[in-house]
C-alpha cells in the first residue's frame, strides 16, 4: 500500500460530519437524501469491501490456521500462532525476541531523536525572514522522496568506501570510520538504520512544530521575555509545553512507523548482519513472501494482528499521557 | 481542520512573530548568523544522499570506482542515458505514470463522490460509515499485504497494474476522506439550499458548484496520494513479476541485484526516481505543506 503516513489521533476522534442544517424535512426528501448519499459512497464502500472488509477478516482467521499458501485447506491450530509468537515455541520465539528487541530500539531511538532534531529545527526556521520559504522546501525533500531509491543512496554513502567513512577521514576522525561499512558492522547496522529513518521523519515533524510555533500566543512570549527569560527558558519552559499536543502527534506517528514500518530494514540490510536489523514487520513479511512453502502464512498474521493491537494500545496511552499534561 | 487552512494560510516564508525588545543589535546580528548557520548545516544532511546521488551519476564505471571526491573529474551524462536508454527506464518510467496516474485519478473520483456524501447529505448511517473508515488509519500495511496478494490471485488480477492500482486506491481511503469531508463541509450551505431551490439535482451541485470551490483540497489529496504511490515498493515488489510491467522502483531493484553493482548506475536510476517527485513537490509544495499539517492536527 503506500504508506501515507498519518496521524491517527485527531482523525480517530474528529468530530463526525455535523448534523447541520437539519430543519424539518419532508419524509419523500429524506428518503431521496439517503438513496443519493449511498449512491455517491457506493464506490468507495465496494472498494472498501472487496480490499479492505474482505482482506481484514481473511487475515484475521488465518492468524488461527497454518497454511503454506499452496495447500487447497488450512489446518485450525486455535491460539497456538500466537502462543509460538509470545514465547510457546523454542523454533519461533528466539528469532521473534530477537526482532523484538530491536523494534524496541527503534521504537525509543526514533519519536525521541526525531523530537530532539525537529522541535529546535522549527524554532530556529520559525525565527527567520529571509530564504524561510527555500529553507523549508529543502528541509521536506526526504520526506517526498522516501523510498527504495534514498535508500539505496544511503546506501552507498554508508559503504565501507563510502562518503561517510572518507569524510570522518578528512575531518581527522579516521578512527570512528567503519571499515566493514555502517550497515556491515553488527553494531553500527541498527543506530545506522535509526538515523536514516529519523532523517525520513524529521520533515513531517518539523513543519506540525512549525505551524503550532506560527499560533502559538505571542503575548505568552513577550512577556516572558520582559520577565527576563532568555532564548533558553523562553523555549524550553514556555514554548514546549505549548506544543506538547504536536510532540504527542510526532511521537505516535513515529512509535507506529517503528513498530510497522520495515522498509528501511528490508532495503537497506534485509535483517543483517546475523539478524542484527531485524524487526517485527520484516518477520511478518518473512514468515509470509519468503518462507519457501513453510506452512508460516498464519504465524504472519498473527503476527502482524499483534502488531497492529499493539500499535493501538500505544495510540491510546500516548494521548493519555499527553492529554493529562496539557 | 479547515480548508480555510488550506486555502488561505498559502505560500511564503512563515511570519517572524517573536520579536524579543531590541537588545543590541550586534548581538541579533549575530544570533541571526548564528541560526542561518545551524540551518545551513541541516540543510546539508537533508540533502546529502541527493548530492551523492548526483556526483555517482555523472561519474562513469571507471571514475565511481576509483574518485571517491564529491566532485567528478570528468563529469557525463552517458549513465544517465545509458539507464534510461538501455536499462529499460523509459519503460519503468512509463508504467509508474500509468499506475501512478490512474491510482490518482480513481481517489480523486471515488472519494470526492463518498466525501461530499459525507460532507453534505444527510442519509442514515452516514456517521457510523464515516468512522469506520477512519479508524482503518490503524491497519498496518503488513496486515492486510498478503490477504491482498492471495485475493487477488483468486481474481486473477495479482501481477497487473490493475491489481496494484484497486488496493492502492483503498489504502488512501481514511486520509482523502478526512480531508475532503472538511473541505465539502467548510462550503456554505446556503449553496446548495439556493440550487436545490432551482432545481438543479444533487450531480450537478456536487460536479458545478461544490468540486470547483474545494478545488485546493482535491490538489492536496492528489498529492498525498501520487507521491507514496510513485515510491510504492512493498506490494508492487510482492505482486509483479513480468519485467515489462514494472515501475520505477523494481527497475531499481533490478539494477542492485544485477551480477556487478555499478554504484553510478545505481545512483542515475535512483536520480531518475526522484526527480519527477521533487518537480512535483516544488510546483504545488503550498498545497502539500499546508494540506498535510491541516489533516495531521485535525
Amino acid at each position: 500500500m503506500p504508506s501515507i503516513t498519518l496521524p491517527t489521533s485527531t482523525a480517530a476522534e474528529a468530530a463526525p460530519p455535523s448534523q447541520r442544517g437539519r430543519g424539518r424535512r419532508s419524509a419523500k426528501r429524506t428518503s431521496r437524501n439517503n438513496l443519493t448519499g449511498y449512491v455517491f459512497i457506493a464506490p468507495a464502500v465496494i472498494l472498501f469491501l472487496l480490499m479492505g472488509l474482505y482482506t481484514l477478516v481473511y487475515g484475521f482467521l488465518l492468524s488461527f490456521a497454518t497454511w503454506n499458501g499452496f495447500t487447497p485447506t488450512w489446518k485450525w491450530v486455535g491460539l497456538d500462532n500466537y502462543i509460538d509468537l509470545l514465547g510457546g515455541s523454542a523454533m519461533v520465539s528466539p528469532v521473534i525476541l530477537n526482532a523484538a528487541v530491536n523494534t524496541l530500539w527503534v521504537i525509543v531511538g526514533l519519536p525521541v531523536i526525531t523530537v530532539v532534531i525537529s522541535f529546535p529545527l522549527a524554532i530556529l526556521l520559525n525565527s527567520i525572514n529571509r530564504f524561510a520559504g527555500a529553507i523549508r522546501t529543502i528541509f521536506f525533500l526526504p520526506y517526498v522522496t522516501a523510498g527504495i531509491a534514498v535508500f539505496y543512496a544511503w546506501t552507498y554513502v554508508l559503504q565501507p568506501q563510502g562518503a561517510i567513512n572518507s569524510l570522518l577521514t578528512m575531518l581527522g576522525l579516521g578512527t570512528l570510520s567503519q571499515p566493514q561499512g555502517w550497515l556491515g558492522n553488527p553494531d553500527t547496522a541498527l543506530p545506522t538504520l535509526i538515523v536514516v529513518m529519523v532523517w525520513s521523519a524529521v520533515p513531517v515533524a518539523m513543519i506540525l512544530y512549525l505551524s503550532a510555533l506560527q499560533s502559538v500566543d505571542t503575548s505568552l512570549i513577550e512577556a516572558a521575555s520582559i520577565d527576563g527569560a532568555g532564548w533558553w527558558r523562553t523555549n524550553f519552559s514556555i514554548t514546549w509545553p505549548l506544543v506538547a499536543p504536536i510532540t504527542a502527534v510526532v511521537v505516535l506517528l513515529n512509535i507506529r512507523e517503528a513498530l510497522q514500518g520495515f522498509q528501511t530494514m528490508l532495503l537497506m540490510t534485509n535483517g543483517g548482519p546475523a539478524e542484527h536489523t531485524n524487526v517485527l514487520g520484516l518477520e511478518a513479511y518473512r514468515l509470509a513472501f519468503l518462507s519457501n512453502l513453510a506452512p508460516t502464512l498464519g504465524l504472519s498474521s498473527a503476527l502482524s494482528w499483534l502488531l497492529f493491537a499493539a500499535a493501538i494500545i500505544l495510540a491510546f496511552v500516548n494521548l493519555r499521557l499527553f492529554r493529562s499534561k496539557t | 481542520m479547515t480548508t480555510e487552512l488550506i486555502v488561505t494560510r498559502g505560500q511564503g516564508a512563515p511570519k517572524n512573530t517573536r520579536r524579543g525588545p531590541v537588545s543590541g543589535r550586534r548581538v541579533r546580528a549575530w544570533n541571526q548568523i548564528l541560526v542561518y548557520a545551524l540551518l545551513a548545516v541541516y540543510g546539508i544532511v537533508s540533502l546529502y544522499p541527493f548530492l551523492w546521488m548526483i556526483s555517482a551519476s555523472l561519474k562513469d564505471s571507471h571514475e565511481i570506482v576509483f574518485n571517491p571526491n564529491l566532485i567528478p573529474d570528468n563529469p557525463t551524462l552517458n549513465t544517465l542515458i545509458d539507464t534510461w536508454q538501455r536499462l529499460d527506464f523509459f519503460a519503468f518510467f512509463t508504467n509508474s505514470v500509468i499506475v501512478t496516474g490512474a491510482t490518482t485519478i480513481g481517489v480523486i473520483v471515488v472519494y470526492s463522490l463518498a466525501s461530499y456524501a459525507f460532507g453534505v447529505i444527510s442519509f442514515r448511517g452516514r456517521t457510523a460509515l464515516y468512522r469506520f473508515f477512519l479508524v482503518l488509519l490503524f491497519v498496518p500495511a503488513v496486515t492486510v499485504l498478503l490477504p491482498v496478494v492471495l485475493l487477488e490471485k483468486q481474481l486473477g488480477i495479482l501481477g497487473t497494474h490493475f491489481g496494484l492500482i484497486l488496493p492502492f486506491i483503498n489504502g488512501t481511503a481514511p486520509l482523502s476522506i478526512l480531508i475532503l469531508t472538511a473541505a465539502f463541509q467548510s462550503v456554505p450551505r446556503e449553496l446548495r439550499e439556493a440550487a436545490l431551490m432551482d432545481g438543479a439535482g444533487e450531480w450537478r451541485i456536487f460536479a458545478s458548484i461544490y468540486v470547483p470551490v474545494i478545488r485546493p483540497s482535491l490538489i492536496t489529496v492528489a498529492l498525498l496520494t501520487a507521491i507514496p504511490t510513485w515510491n510504492e515498493y512493498l506490494l508492487t515488489s510482492v505482486s509483479i513479476n513480468k519485467e515489462e510491467l514494472y515501475t520505477l522502483p523494481l527497475g531499481l531493484r533490478g539494477l542492485q541485484s544485477g551480477a556487478i553493482l555499478e554504484y553510478n548506475t545505481l545512483m542515475a536510476g535512483a536520480l531518475i526516481v526522484v526527480i519527477p517527485v521533487i518537480i512535483a513537490f516544488i510546483a504545488l509544495q503550498r498545497y502539500f505543506v499546508n494540506g498535510l499539517t491541516g489533516a495531521l492536527k485535525g
